[in-house]
Formats: structure tokens, sequence, C-alpha cells
């Protein structure tokens, strides 16, 4: 057997610490609409077991591991519905390369990274930086409203800013599913900028962490409205017996393991160095499959659940949520199609 | 059987190299030539199935060189391929446009005798699949037994060191040009339907045997009728237990139902789509565009899956129920695409033959040819009925 399997095995069950077997995300519920939006304890425990630093090399002081073992660890994270930004924190990391404070490399500190500069859109190169200060926006930063530093991204690199660095200025909005993003408005802030070897890579990397999350968040859902069908009665009989809703259950396995098999082959993919255009290829091929299942799995769990779907109370309200607030993060399927599309042509030329 | 063997067939087979210790690119290296080599002076790329006298020199040419039955064993004449070998074999065949031969003997029947068979009906049918002196043809539907299969009405009675069998098969690929069939016959009409099965070897030339090919809507006539007027076979056309026959047509080789839903034919239809869509100068309408990125991605999605397959067969895992996805995918994929081409296609969708004789500006022809890739080889609906049973545990309807 490869080693990445075993590797990957280890990780997957060293995540039953932060997400219960039993599936039970009382947890996750009573952190919803709670500021920060996700628990800081939980963060920093994750970082002792070294999840954070998972897929830098050794040399950065990580555990150098590869983006199969990474996909299987956010994947079962998401199963768990986590709320804590494990995929912008990886992204701050990654960026960072262990050139930050150990309480930062050790999640005691939780650094995030601001990237984004427009809605919708992979552009991070906006920040102006005339004399060593920044000045500009960074968008739709998971866990904004928690950290304690932001790890933010320009054409120039990566810059370590405070959260209260002066000139910095956060909002925060609720999303969806209980969690806050921030938007990050830098005036004139002092910063110094430390070279990222290959961040384009990075965010790829970043982008597949999320399709994997939202693999656990939908094949969880999936799980949950396969067992509904299953003992929920409607006219004498269990609804899963119904061939209508038989049908469509198989549909939603199909996009299910479709999703799943992108996955872990464009993991395969970026472990194996594929040049940058087949790369981005099949990232954006993955996030695309991946944001349509969360929002596919998110309709149907509604539909067959009943009007329970969309309720607080139920387990499954909380998924399709979850589903709503992480599909679209990174990119929707439509900008990943049209980013597919540009990078297979350069590939095939 | 009109004859026992008398000695041991001497195969070609015998003198082939050890295939599966090749790297998988020599190997390909080596299907290209063999291909360049022999390939006879008959059609490529033609989307459907030559009659036995245009593909015949290919069927011999690959029986002369040992290569007709890829998957058999090197003791029955066969390349001895593994799944991995096997599909690079399938895959330079397609590129290079290799018309498909009359393939039930070699693909179906070849490894079902080898299981089910007695000693001598191997030595008996194999050697002639090899030589390509029995062309068989699959009897298992019925005008009234098609997704629902168990269902067959057609009979066979013993009667004293015979059976005797009437009845009607239907949808017969390429029946018309086979010399044998194998069918599923009622046995016993007094237990379950699926316990009432048997599988019984006919050659077609038996006395009672009537055949009429039935036309599709190009033409062309694949599949034909077998009519059964007290068709009589001696007993050892019998292939495993009496009553067994439904266990027998339901074990096809786990690889087989693997392949069945490869993304080449989605694969080959986008790319005439886009050849299309560039021949109207509209690939570059953005509408068009998202719908085909949409459609590529599913093909690329669908080859991640089925990559994810060939590994575990690759690995030696079993294959379960839930390999039906591939299939599923794949053929309702391929319908997707080929109405996209018949929307882009206009007015020029009803042309019967190609559009200035380019077969990849053919929309009716791909719509066509994928139509019955939903129905034969199991039913989307009957799949989806197995998986939500079989894959999904959900309670029988």
């Amino acid at each position: 057997m490869e080693s990445w399997v075993e590797n990957a095995r280890m990780i997957v069950d060293s995540a039953a610490a932060i997400v219960p077997a039993d599936g039970a995300i009382a947890r996750v519920r009573a952190q919803r609409f709670q500021l920060p939006g996700f628990s800081r304890a939980v963060f920093a425990e994750m970082g002792a077991m070294g999840w954070l630093q998972l897929v830098l090399p050794e040399d950065q002081g990580g555990a150098g591991l590869g983006m199969r073992e990474c996909t299987a660890l956010v994947s079962a994270l998401g199963r768990g519905l986590i709320p804590e930004p494990i995929i912008d924190a990886l992204f701050a990391q990654r960026l960072l390369a262990g050139r930050a404070a150990p309480e930062i490399m050790d999640g005691r500190h939780v650094a995030v990274a601001g990237w984004q500069d427009r809605t919708d859109s992979l552009d991070f190169a906006g920040l102006s930086s005339a004399s060593g200060r920044l000045s500009g926006v960074k968008r739709h930063v998971a866990g904004g409203a928690g950290a304690d530093v932001f790890a933010v991204l320009g054409a120039e690199g990566v810059a370590i800013v405070p959260a209260d660095a002066d000139g910095l200025q956060i909002e925060t909005a609720a999303l969806q599913d209980g969690t806050f993003e921030a938007t990050l408005t830098f005036r004139d802030v002092a910063a110094e900028w430390l070279p990222v070897d290959d961040a384009d890579k990075a965010l790829d990397e970043a982008v597949l962490s999320q399709s994997a999350y939202l693999l656990g968040l939908a094949e969880r859902g999936i799980d949950m409205t396969l067992d509904y069908l299953r003992i929920r009665r409607q006219f004498g009989r269990p609804i899963g017996s119904f061939q209508a809703l038989q049908h469509r259950a198989t549909a939603l396995k199909i996009e299910l393991e479709l999703c799943r098999a992108t996955v872990q082959r464009t993991a395969a993919r970026i472990d194996a160095g594929a040049p940058p255009s087949v790369r981005a290829a099949a990232v954006s091929r993955t996030k695309a499959r991946a944001a349509s299942l969360a929002f596919l799995m998110a309709r149907e769990a509604v539909q067959m659940h009943g009007a329970i779907g969309i309720t607080e109370e139920a387990d499954i309200g909380l998924i399709v949520s979850g589903a709503i607030a992480a599909a679209n993060r990174f990119g929707s399927a439509r900008l990943h199609r049209g980013r597919h599309f540009s990078a297979s042509e350069r590939s095939a030329a | 059987m009109s004859a026992s063997p008398s000695q041991t067939p001497v195969y070609p087979a015998a003198d082939l190299p050890d295939f599966e210790a090749m790297s998988d690119d020599d190997f390909r290296g080596r299907v290209r030539r063999f291909v360049a080599d022999a390939y006879p002076d008959i059609p490529r790329f033609v989307q459907r199935r030559l009659h036995w006298d245009e593909v015949k020199p290919w069927y011999m040419a690959l029986s002369r060189a040992g290569w007709i039955c890829p998957t058999w064993p090197r003791e029955w004449g066969g390349m001895a391929l593994g799944p991995g070998k096997h599909l690079v074999l399938i895959e330079e065949f397609e590129r290079h446009g290799c018309a498909r031969v009359h393939d039930i003997g070699p693909v179906m029947l070849g490894p079902l005798l080898m299981k089910y068979g007695t000693e001598a009906q191997k030595a008996f049918y194999l050697p002639r699949i090899l030589s390509g002196e029995d062309i068989w043809a699959q009897g298992y539907s019925e005008p009234d037994a098609g997704s629902d299969l168990a269902d067959v009405r057609t009979e066979a009675v013993r009667d004293g060191e015979e059976w005797v069998i009437d009845g009607q098969k239907t949808w017969t690929t390429l029946g018309m040009d086979a010399n044998r069939i194998f069918i599923l016959a009622r046995t016993d009409k007094t237990v379950k339907k699926q316990a009432g099965i048997s599988f019984l070897l006919v050659p077609m030339d038996a006395a009672g045997i009537t055949v009429r090919p039935i036309r599709n809507l190009e033409g062309h006539a694949e599949f034909c009728e077998v009519f059964f007027d007290a068709v009589r076979v001696p007993a050892d056309s019998l292939v495993g237990e009496e009553n067994q026959g439904w266990a027998i047509a339901k074990a096809l080789l786990g690889h087989e139902r693997v392949f069945i839903g490869a993304p080449r034919l989605s694969g080959n239809a986008l790319a005439r789509l886009r050849h299309l869509a560039e021949a109207r100068g509209v690939f570059g309408d953005p509408a068009l565009r998202d719908r085909y990125t949409r459609l590529k991605m599913d093909v690329d999605d669908l080859a991640d899956l089925f990559e994810t397959y060939v590994d575990k067969l690759r690995g030696g895992e079993a294959i379960g129920p839930d390999v039906a996805m591939l299939k599923i995918f794949q053929s309702e994929l391929y319908q997707r695409i080929s109405e996209e081409m018949m929307e882009l296609a206009g007015e020029s969708a009803a042309l019967r033959e190609p559009e200035g004789g380019d077969p990849k500006l053919h929309a009716a022809g791909t719509w066509l040819a994928a139509r019955p890739t939903t129905i034969f080889g199991g039913s989307t609906e009957v799949m989806r009925n197995m998986m939500a049973r079989y894959v999904l545990d959900l309670p029988p309807g």
C-alpha cells in the first residue's frame, strides 16, 4: 500500500479529537452566531495536533505531507461541519512557510489568510503598497472576527498584519451557518513583505481544500437524508421505498462519488507536481463539482426531509446552512468553469 | 457438440511474450505497431457496427496473431492481459478507429464457459472462438422480457437426450452474422422466475430457427429477432446446472462492468460537438462556451471516477454493485452532448447522411447512437433501482 494511504488514515482517525465519532454537532450548534463564530480553544487544539503545518515541508517545520492527506483530513472536518476557519488558516500557514512566531505556527494565536480582492474572483494582487504601507481591501476573510493576525497576500508576497494594527479596519458579517467573515480595509498600514514561493499554487491548494470540505459536508448531508428516507413513513411505507425518491437518491450518490474521485485524483495530480495549467484546470473542475454538489445536496435534503430541513432545530438544517455558507467560498462554479476552460485550452496548446 | 477434441490445440498465443511484464508504455507502443501492421483495408471510425463480411479480415488478423481474446489465460489461447493492459489495448484500438469485432464469444461466452462449462464444452467451443470458426450471438431479451429479463418465456423442455426449445428472442446484436447463439430459457415454471431459467447453447442452423433483422432509423440492421420453433439440441448443450442460468448470466466479469462505463463515448462525442461548433463559427459564443465547459468537466470528472475503478481492478479489489454509477452517468452524459449537437446543427440535424461527408458533423448520427446506451446492458431505470436497493440500502419498493 502506498504510504500516503496509511498517513491519511491516521490523520483522519486523529480528526475524531475534534469531530465526535458519533457525529454529534451540538458544539457546532452552540457556536452559531456567537462571536467570533468559532472556538479558539478548538483551533489551538488543531494546531497542537500539527494540522496547521501538515503540508509544509519538514525544513519549514511542517510534516511534509501532501494534498492527498490534507484533503482527507479537511473532508473529515467538513463531515463534522466544524466552524473553525481551517482552510483559511492552512492557506495562511502555507504563505508564511514557517516564518512566523511560534504561537502563530502552533495555533495558540489564530492566523488566517486575507487574499481576496474582489467577490467571486481569484485575484489577490490588488493591494497597493507605497513605501511599505498597505492600502486597499481584502474580502471574505473566514474567521476574521477572531483572528489575531492576518497573512495578507499581495503581488509582492505575504505580509503579517496584526488584527490591532494601526489603519486596519475589520468589518464582520454573519454568514448563513452562524460563522462570521470579515472585510479588511487597509489605510497606510505598516507592513513588511515576505516573498512567497508560488502563490498561485498555494491558492490552488486552498481551492482544493475548500472542495474537500464541501465533499465531507455533502457526504454528511446525503447520509442523513438517506437515513431519513429509510425511517420516515408516509402512505404506510418508508418514503425511501418510492421509486421517484430512490432515483433521485442515486443521482445524489453519483454526484457525490464523482466529487470524491475528482478531489482525490486532483490532490494526487498536485502531489505529482502537475504543471500550472493542468493543475488550475483540475482544481477549478473540482471546485465547480464540489460547489454544485453542495447546493444539490442542500436542495434535495430539504425536499426529502420536508420543511424541517429549513429549521434551526434539525441537524439537517445546520448542514443546509453550512452548504450555503461554504459552497461559493474560493469561487463559484461559474467562476471555476471559466477558469477551467481557459486553463485547459492553455494546457492543450 | 459433434466432435470431441483429440489433441491439444496449438494456439499462436503460446509464442506471445508476457505482456503483463511490460510497462504500459511499452505495451502501448506494441499495440500501435500491431495496428499499423495488421489492420486490414476496412473502414475506421465507423459509428455503426460492421457486419461479419466487413469486419472478418480484422477478426482473422487478430486471431492469427493470438490477440482475439485479450483476457483469456494462456492455457486457453488468450493474451492473459490484466485489466490495466486490457484498457490500454482498448484505448489504442479506439484511438486508431479500429472496428469493433464480433466479440460476444471472446468477451462473454468464453469466460463464462471457463467458469461454468464442462471440460468437453471448453475443449470444443473455446478453440472455435479463437479461430473465428464460431461467431456467437447472445439470446437474452424477449418481446416481453426486456428490463425485466428474468421474465423470459422461451421454453426448453427435456425430451430424452434432447432439449426442445420454443419461443422468441429479440434485440439479438448481429444475430444474423452468428452461427451459434446462447440463450436463457425457462426450464421450470413452478418456481420463482429467476430460479427456473437455464443456459443453453444452440447452433443457428438448427431446424426450426428463423432470423428476422430489425432495421434501425438509420437503415442499418444491427439487431434481429430469433424465432425458435421446436428446435432440438442435445442434452449436453446445457451450461452449468439445470435452472442455474440466471446466476450464470449475471456473473459478467468485474472488469467488463467497469469498462462499459468508460468515458470514451462521451469524450468522442464532446470532440464532435466542438468540431461542429467551430465549423459553425459559434464556439466563441459565451453561452455555448459555458454549456460546453459543463459537459467537458462532466467528461473529465467521469474519467476520474472511471480511473478510480480501474485502480481497484489493478489492485485486485472486488467490484461492487456501485459500479453501475459509471454506466448510468456515462450514457446520460453521452445523450446530453448529443442533444447539444442537435441544437447546434440547426436544420442540418435533419440530414440522413453526414453534412459534407464529414461524419464528425453528423449530429443525428450521434443522437441516434446515444439512445440505446441507456437501454441496453441494463436500462438506466433498472440500474437505479438496483443501486437504491444494494448500494444505498433503501427499502424495497
